[in-house]
């Protein structure tokens, strides 16, 4: 008796729970259907009646002919993001393996200089670094949006966490066999250490794919802006595009949603590390 | 003998030297910003010419600066609604995934989407979403006959954010807390269980002060972001209507950079990071309790 009142309890929860994670699909299905169905029928109809890539095209072609240039935007953001990101894992790994496998006096000086460093929420340091990147002749350049983020405390905190648990052992071997640094550190401790690497590289990418406030604040040239503020220019002046606009969104969202599913086991083992 | 000390000094020397890479930008991109961040506090600058020092005169205008404290009452309005619903919400999410066998992954997984959703467009995808004509309001209306102003009424527009940051966040906070629910030991339910203790006694008596750290966490991480909240109001409200939805960090980029007063709206950030610490503070000092997972 109990074990079926069990039983149905646990059904009931599963369709709930399904129920639930197709309302939480919902506001994607939505955004995809809008960006690939005819103005008319966004706000009026759910599914399309006929299937349209009128948006795209707008968004794609016509939009450069207003300013807007979003290809170029896109490469844009994809170049910088991408750049960022080999950046913060080179410079995490070299940096991360001297603090992890040499012995020197100020090792945990700078080690806690990094932790010390993360306490201070970035916002406090938003219109300093804007002062900096003026002195630096650097404001309205990709610069402005690379330069300042090509190490990253939090990259090289959990490198090293990492890298302190492998084995010395490989190093030694691989010093026998005559390896250099370099070797030793992308070619033994990279490819060991991988779910760090992937990690520190995603959550990389999807911060600098989705900044918004700094990228608004140093760059004002329409044709040096990444995706984000091109879009949220777009939608402030041509938001009665309501089509177009929600194919631009389609297109800033994919990258992330896709690299999403192809890296979720290292998403869900990023989040399980943060909570150390 | 001396070839090890030579060795071992050679080490240091390499160490050294490669970890002063990350000392020469951190003095760069951290230090001097930082340097910047004392002169503005304490003087009168316009971006050109020299700063001039003005002595406490930005700490006493942040402190008598009601448009400044309005900005902080509207993100306590913020996490009036967010941290309540969210908590609760992420906390039930936990404890079904833990109970689920059948389509744990997509279910985990549909949540996570939205995580992932870029904050420029999952604002304009919401705007529309809960627009006056939009679907949410349509489907409120054949139900139930109302139609609702979710972000051009005063009293709507900050739950309506909040609403939608939920969205976002609820899968990640969740899966924090379902990691912490997973590593309760099953022994001790059993234990309870032969002592005759029901399930709400072993939800408050197990789970919840076990649950304790990854609790933390998610108020930590929820607070954090409260204070640190600007794209969506920046999109979807413009911080209206009548400044209900503005924030610290919209008001700090519209002095800076509109009103060209850099040292005010860098002692406003200042504040901001002060206040979120000082809460952070009191929540840990108050509800953090040690606990001893076996």
């Amino acid at each position: 008796m109990t074990n079926k009142k069990i039983q149905s309890g646990n059904v009931i929860l599963h369709i709930v729970m399904f129920f639930l994670a197709l309302i939480w699909l919902y506001p994607y299905a939505w955004l995809f259907l809008a960006s690939v169905k005819p103005s008319a029928e966004i706000y009026t109809r759910f599914l399309p009646t006929k299937f349209t890539l009128e948006h795209f095209r707008f968004i794609l072609e016509s939009a450069e002919r207003m300013n807007r240039p979003f290809i170029r935007a896109f490469f844009i953001s994809l170049f910088v993001s991408v750049t960022v990101t080999v950046c913060v894992i080179i410079t995490s790994a070299i940096i991360s393996f001297a603090l992890s496998k040499y012995r020197f006096k100020a090792r945990d000086g700078i080690f806690n200089f990094i932790i010390f460093q993360m306490v201070f929420p970035g916002f406090m340091f938003t219109i300093p670094l804007y002062i900096l990147m003026r002195n630096m002749h650097l404001l309205n350049s990709l610069a402005a949006l690379i330069v300042p983020f090509i190490m990253s405390g939090w990259g090289i905190f959990m490198m090293t966490q990492s890298f302190r648990g492998t084995p010395n052992d490989y190093i030694e071997a691989a010093k026998i066999d005559g390896a250099g640094d370099l070797f030793i550190i992308f070619r033994i401790m990279l490819p060991l250490n991988n779910s760090v690497m992937a990690i520190v590289g995603l959550f990389t990418f999807i911060g600098v794919w989705d900044n918004f406030m700094w990228p608004l604040i140093v760059i004002q040239d329409y044709y040096k802006m990444p995706l984000s503020v091109l879009l949220a220019s777009f939608n402030h002046e041509y938001g009665a595009y309501i089509g177009p606009v929600m194919a631009g969104s389609v297109i800033q969202t994919l990258p992330m949603v896709l690299i999403f599913i192809i890296f979720r086991k290292a998403f869900l083992q990023g989040i399980s590390m943060s909570l150390k | 003998m001396s070839k090890r000390k030579g060795l071992a000094k050679k080490e240091a020397r390499k160490g050294f030297g490669i970890s002063s890479i990350y000392l020469i930008y951190a003095a760069i991109f951290w230090g001097y910003p930082f340097v910047w961040l004392f002169i503005l506090l304490f003087s009168k600058w316009r971006f050109v010419g020299s700063p001039q020092f003005v002595g406490f005169r930005n700490i006493t205008r942040v402190l008598t600066d009601p448009l400044f404290w309005k900005t902080v009452t509207n993100v306590f309005r913020f996490m009036m609604y967010y941290i309540p619903l969210v908590l609760i919400g992420a906390l039930l999410f936990a404890i079904a995934l833990n109970k689920i066998k059948f389509g744990k992954t997509f279910i985990a997984l549909s949540f996570l989407l939205a995580n992932v959703s870029s904050g420029v467009a999952y604002s304009i995808m919401f705007s529309n979403i809960f627009s006056v004509n939009g679907p949410v309001n349509k489907a409120l209306n054949t139900l139930f006959g109302i139609t609702i102003p979710w972000f051009t009424s005063p009293q709507w527009a900050m739950f309506s954010i909040a609403l939608i940051v939920i969205w976002k966040f609820i899968g990640y906070y969740g899966l924090i807390l379902y990691a912490g629910l997973t590593a309760i030991p099953k022994s001790l339910y059993e234990a309870a269980e032969l002592d005759g203790a029901g399930s709400l006694t072993k939800f408050f008596k197990i789970t919840l002060p076990l649950l304790n750290p990854s609790i933390i966490m998610v108020l930590v991480l929820a607070i954090t972001l409260a204070f640190g909240i600007f794209t969506e109001p920046y999109m979807i409200t413009g911080g209206g209507p009548m400044r209900s939805t503005l924030t610290p960090m919209m008001h700090m980029i519209t002095t800076a950079f509109q009103r060209m007063d850099p040292t005010y709206a860098a002692t406003m950030a200042v504040f901001v990071a002060m206040i979120s610490f000082g809460m952070i503070w009191v929540i840990r000092k108050t509800m953090e309790r040690e606990v001893d997972l076996v």
